[in-house]
């Protein structure tokens, strides 16, 4: 670890101008990510600014039945709160599906959007690595990486990204309010992330110095009827091979509406729109969810050790699916 | 047999009823562990806590390099930066830079080579951790980087560039018995895969260094065998053993892992140039680079039987990837060798065993030490045979099983208990758990409380599978121990010490040892000495021998102790004995307080105690009695697998074991959880990953242990046949449970997807 300073700023307009001040400034949630970066020598600020106190830490009512959640609300409140188990509860799934106690009740909304990829050789300093240093190469792509892409990747990085709770919220179409210094903007929460494309140093499409205020959840008639499932190497505490957050409208025995995402496949939440217009309309039956899954997945290329993620995904899906289906016709 | 609904709640076992006369608390009962309630509330202290007053921070500078030649190093940039005390290197070294349990091959510090990522090249001593770091960063090595030689096979059959001078080979076990040429009418052949695990001990190296006024050094540490430490740190240092003196600090786990040397020459060879006390402990990343692993192996194997499935032959080649240095790799060769056929009796044999060198990282013991990478491939095996001949999983083990008076691959007979068809009997007959019924309990499921499945798509299998362990160290190792036990009154009351330099490593070998004065001696107050050189070695604490051995030793001064304070009695009538504080006869009841019959003396006795004496292996045919004690367990798997998602929940893992005698059955239960827990961490997740020689995953992040929700509940069914050459008829406890739960937890998936599964450990990709 590199010697930091520390600092706290009684207001956000503060925090901002800092850290877009000194591009060797970061902004610190909770730290669970960003504090282990440090250590590796993977990240070293100079400057970390504490926003902890100054993102909002409440749950909103939206008046459209959606929720406002502050970018500083810990984990585990989030995944307790009542109206999220209720209206949301992918959300809440999602985020107990991550980590441990310990480290949701110290990680952030904010935080937990912005952690950055497992990748073994991101994390290693002495490993080749284009997200950490461009150019370098990729040590992954003929290396280990069974937790690696099968979507959207580039020769630059076959990276995934590791936040349970992007996929879920990727899957609820929030949007995610950042505060920059020339004031606040929106961005669609299937958005924030990019693909490597030829920049894998950039894990999202936000500008240095930008903030995360709040995550809004629009409100969704369904949003009850949804799920996150997630397939790990053991049964707690471990990142996601592939998983899943789906929510499902049937009426009639036909799919109304439908929201997937997955993760564990790409570098971003992978929201799946094949999937979901090949759904629309159609019987909600596992052979169509079968269907839309293999029209999703199509183009998936794996690399020589992370094949099995593709049926993987295929089956989760179509189980996730059908269980959703089942409830919503007991209904 | 004892039935559990929780991992906790197993009560034992089939202990005999005590007699009244014995001292609470002795052999047979369950007492308090004494560092039970401080490790439970975290407040024991581990050698990492230990802390001198103003003591310095040792910190390793190794090498990122699985290979490279040394061609420049600086340490003039680390020795400016402030708070330095000393930066050393090869140079530095002033004794043999050589250490190694079985050859001393292995360099305190690089010189002008390096085989391994994570070999030590230079040690820095400063006033903080932080300054240690800092003046690492300014240490310049320049490498020429080699090809790393990683391919085990390779080594075996000599091709590739030499690791060492002598060859890749450390070493080659064959086995002869019976006809090499032998046929029979079913063949089955297989060829499998056991990955690299870790024994993921919790607490990390970790030790202090103190200069002694005499010249010499105090060294305070958490390892395994204290005085084969002491003998490799003396040859390093080049002082005489009395001035190296080491204590044991509190031992977070070791599971094989300490008994090689980590931080112990480097602490005090840092202490020793600063004159001040050295602190060193590793960081978990640290840990992966700063001990042994097990051996992964490649192993082919060929078993012919009749048609009814009674073998006729077993022919296998095994290698075992020794990594960059030997360690204990010619031992855990000659396990897998000796035990390669398992608990089976099979008149023809043919076993070639090679454990190689190469550049990737070094292995060594790890609980189960060779006889666990050969049970996963004979156990698949007879899976196999099995289905070949249209036979039952046990039925074709116990129409093989070897049993007392057997003649082993090795022309070794077995002489005591060998109850192989009782144990899968055993485990065979236990209630099988309930299926599913109603809302499933998540965490019972496939994928646990990451709701992957809710039943759908989920199949059942069920495993079996038997192990054999060596106890004790063999192929004709002076294996002893040595007790100091005293007597004396204290406060009106009797109370007995015990010394011995026996490593409590966790396994509670402390309350053991008390259980045997207590019984021995007639006394409850037993008082167990800290662990240190000042006395006698006890050997290793691995192998499952310290209860056999230092437990046979503690005996054994107790007795010449008892002998001395009954000699005080005079010649009375009938036989005497001692019990709850008194000297009793057989005819005349209760004769006088202990304490009366010592008065104001100390009793002592210091005992040096040897188990039986082995053979080495005939070089050529593998022949010899190499082992001094057989010990097996069998375990029943019962798996739901996901065979949509590839994920199994392990349900249930039961176990029959002959322990010979449970001195503490709690402690017997413990050792049986916790082995076949290690078992199913390498069955399904645990494995460090290499490529070119470097591991991917040094962190409990990336490699994953089990947890508790990974972990089934246990039946578990304790034999007691007691072996007649052992001391109380005990036999070694810790690691066969390791052995058999791997293969048949695989047993068990194989059973449930009918997928050939030959690696270890076995992943969703496997599976789906
Ligand atoms: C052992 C382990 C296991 C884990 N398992 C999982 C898992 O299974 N699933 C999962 O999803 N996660 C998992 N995590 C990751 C964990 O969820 C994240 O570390 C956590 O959510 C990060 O939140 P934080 O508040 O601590 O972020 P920090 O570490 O404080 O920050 C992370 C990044 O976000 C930036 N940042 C923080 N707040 C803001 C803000 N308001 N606006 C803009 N930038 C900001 C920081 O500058 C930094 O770059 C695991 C972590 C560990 C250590
Ligand atoms: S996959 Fe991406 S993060 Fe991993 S090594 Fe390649 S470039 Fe780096």
């Amino acid at each position: 670890m590199i010697p930091f300073d520390y600092r706290r700023p009684d207001d956000i307009g503060t925090a901002v101008a800092t850290v877009t001040g000194n591009p060797r400034a970061a902004f610190l949630g909770g730290g669970t990510n960003l504090v282990d970066h440090m250590k590796l020598g993977v990240a070293e600020p100079e400057l970390l600014v504490d926003v902890t106190g100054l993102t909002s830490r409440d749950i909103e009512r939206l008046p459209d039945g959606g929720l406002r959640v502050g970018a500083g609300v810990r984990n585990s409140d989030l995944a307790a709160d009542p109206l999220v188990r209720e209206r949301f509860p992918v959300l809440a799934q999602a985020l107990l599906s991550g980590a441990s106690g310990q480290l949701r009740n110290l990680a952030t909304t904010g935080g937990n959007l912005l952690q950055r990829t497992r990748c073994v050789y991101f994390q290693d300093v002495t490993t080749p690595c284009n997200k950490r240093e461009p150019g370098q190469g990729c040590s992954a792509l003929e290396g280990y990486h069974r937790h690696h892409a099968v979507l959207g990747a580039s020769r630059q990085c076959v990276a995934v990204h590791p936040s349970d709770l992007a996929v879920a919220l990727a899957a609820l179409d929030a949007v995610v309010r950042v505060q920059g210094p020339g004031g606040e903007r929106t961005i669609p929460a299937e958005t924030l992330h990019r693909l490597p494309g030829e920049h894998p140093e950039r894990d999202t499409v936000l500008e240095h110095g930008e903030l995360i205020t709040a995550v809004d959840l629009p409100g969704l008639p369904f949003g009850p009827r949804s799920r996150y499932r997630k397939a790990r190497d053991r049964a707690s505490f471990a990142f996601a091979l592939v998983s899943v957050a789906a929510a499902l409208d049937v009426a009639g025995g036909l799919v109304r509406d439908v929201r997937i995402a997955f993760g564990g496949l790409a570098h971003k939440p992978w929201r799946a729109r094949l999937a979901e217009d090949a759904l629309r309309g159609r019987p909600a039956a596992p052979d169509e969810f079968r269907a839309a899954a293999e029209a999703e997945l199509a183009d998936a290329q794996p690399l020589r050790d992370n094949g099995f993620k593709v049926p993987m995904a295929r089956n989760m899906l179509v189980s996730v699916l059908t269980e959703l289906s089942a409830e919503d016709g007991a209904a | 047999m004892t039935s559990a609904t929780s991992p906790t709640s197993t009560t034992p076992v089939t202990t005999p009823a005590r007699t009244s006369e014995e001292a609470a608390g002795g052999i047979g009962s369950s007492p308090v562990r004494p560092d039970g309630t401080t490790k439970v509330r975290g407040e024991f202290a581990y050698s990492s806590d230990l802390w001198h007053e103003d003591m310095l921070w040792g910190a390793t500078l190794r090498s990122p390099h699985p290979s490279a030649r040394i061609t420049g190093l600086d340490i003039a940039g680390a020795l400016a930066v402030p708070g330095v005390y000393a930066v050393l290197t090869h140079a530095d070294v002033p004794g043999v830079n050589r250490y190694g349990l079985e050859q001393p091959d292995q360099p305190v510090l690089a010189e002008d080579v390096v085989r391994y990522q994570g070999e030590p090249v230079a040690l820095v001593a400063a006033d903080h951790p932080e300054t240690a770091r800092r003046a690492m960063e300014r240490i310049r090595v320049d490498y020429e980087e080699l090809e790393p030689v990683t391919d085990a096979q390779a080594a075996a059959e000599g091709k590739g560039p030499a690791v060492h001078p002598g060859g890749n080979v450390v070493r080659h076990v064959p086995i002869r018995r019976g006809d090499p040429r032998a046929t029979a009418d079913v063949v089955v052949t297989g060829t499998y895969e056991v990955g690299m695990q870790d024994q993921a001990f919790l607490g990390p190296e970790s030790g202090l260094a103190v200069p002694a006024e005499d010249g010499g050094i105090d060294l305070y540490v958490a390892t395994q065998w204290l005085h084969v430490d002491q003998q490799q740190i003396v040859a390093a240092l080049g002082l005489p053993p009395e001035k190296v003196r080491l204590t044991l600090g509190g031992v977070g786990g070791a599971f094989g892992g300490r008994e090689d040397l980590s931080i112990q020459v480097h602490a005090c060879l840092l202490a020793l140039h600063t004159g001040k006390p050295v602190k060193m402990v590793y960081n978990r990343e640290e840990s992966f680079y700063g001990h042994v692993h097990r051996h992964p192996a490649v192993l082919h194997y060929e078993h012919g039987a009749d048609r009814d499935g009674r073998l006729v032959y077993v022919r296998a080649r095994i290698v075992l990837d020794g990594g960059a240095y030997a360690s204990t790799t010619g031992a855990v060769a000659g396990n897998a060798a000796t035990l390669g056929v398992g608990p089976y009796d099979v008149p023809n044999v043919s076993v070639d065993c090679w454990g190689v060198y190469t550049n990737n990282p070094p292995c060594g013991a790890m609980r189960g030490f060779g006889a666990v990478q050969a049970a996963f491939a004979y156990e698949s095996q007879m899976d196999k045979l099995a289905q070949a001949c249209g036979l039952d999983p046990v039925e074709v083990r116990t129409r093989n099983a070897m049993s007392e008076g057997t003649v082993m691959p090795t022309g070794q007979v077995v002489d005591s208990a060998a109850p192989v068809a009782e144990l899968l009997r055993r485990v065979r007959d236990m209630p099988l758990p309930a299926g599913p019924s109603g809302e499933p309990d998540l965490r019972r499921l496939p994928g646990g409380v990451s709701n992957t499945t809710h039943g759908e798509g989920v199949v059942r299998g069920v495993g079996y599978a038997v192990g054999i362990k060596n106890i004790c160290f063999s192929e004709g190792f002076d294996d002893y121990s040595t007790a100091r036990v005293r007597l004396q009154a204290v406060g009106g009351e009797p109370a007995a010490t015990v010394q011995t330099a026996a490593c409590e490593v966790g396994q509670g070998l402390v309350t053991v040892l008390q259980q045997i004065v207590r019984t021995e001696l007639g006394v409850e107050q037993v008082t167990v000495e800290p662990m240190d050189t000042s006395i006698g070695s006890a050997g290793s604490s691995s192998a499952s021998r310290q209860t056999y051995v230092t437990g046979g030793a503690v005996r054994a001064a107790a007795l010449a102790v008892r002998k001395g304070l009954l000699g005080r009695v005079g010649h009375v009538p009938g036989e005497l004995s001692v019990s709850g504080g008194k000297v009793v006869s057989t005819r005349d009841g209760v004769l006088a307080d202990i304490v009366d019959v010592l008065g104001d003396d100390v009793l002592e006795e210091t005992v040096e105690w040897r188990h039986r004496p082995t053979e080495s292996l005939d070089p050529e045919t593998g022949q010899g009695t190499a082992h001094v004690q057989y010990a097996f367990a069998a375990h029943r798997a019962v798996v739901d697998v996901d065979t949509e998602l590839g994920l199994v929940k392990v349900v249930a893992l039961d176990c029959a074991q002959d322990v010979g005698k449970a001195l503490n059955p709690q402690a017997v239960l413990g050792q049986i959880q916790g082995g076949s827990a290690q078992g199913l961490g390498l069955a399904v997740m645990e494995e460090i990953q290499t490529d070119g020689g470097l591991i991917r995953n040094p962190s409990f992040t990336d490699y994953l242990i089990p947890t508790v929700l990974d972990m089934p509940p246990m039946n578990i069914d304790v034999l007691e046949l007691a072996d007649p050459h052992a001391p109380y008829g005990v036999r070694g406890v810790g690691e066969p449970p390791t052995i058999s739960s791997t293969p048949a937890i695989v047993a068990a998936i194989r059973a449930a997807t009918g997928k050939p599964l030959t690696r270890v450990p076995v992943r969703p990709e496997h599976i789906i």
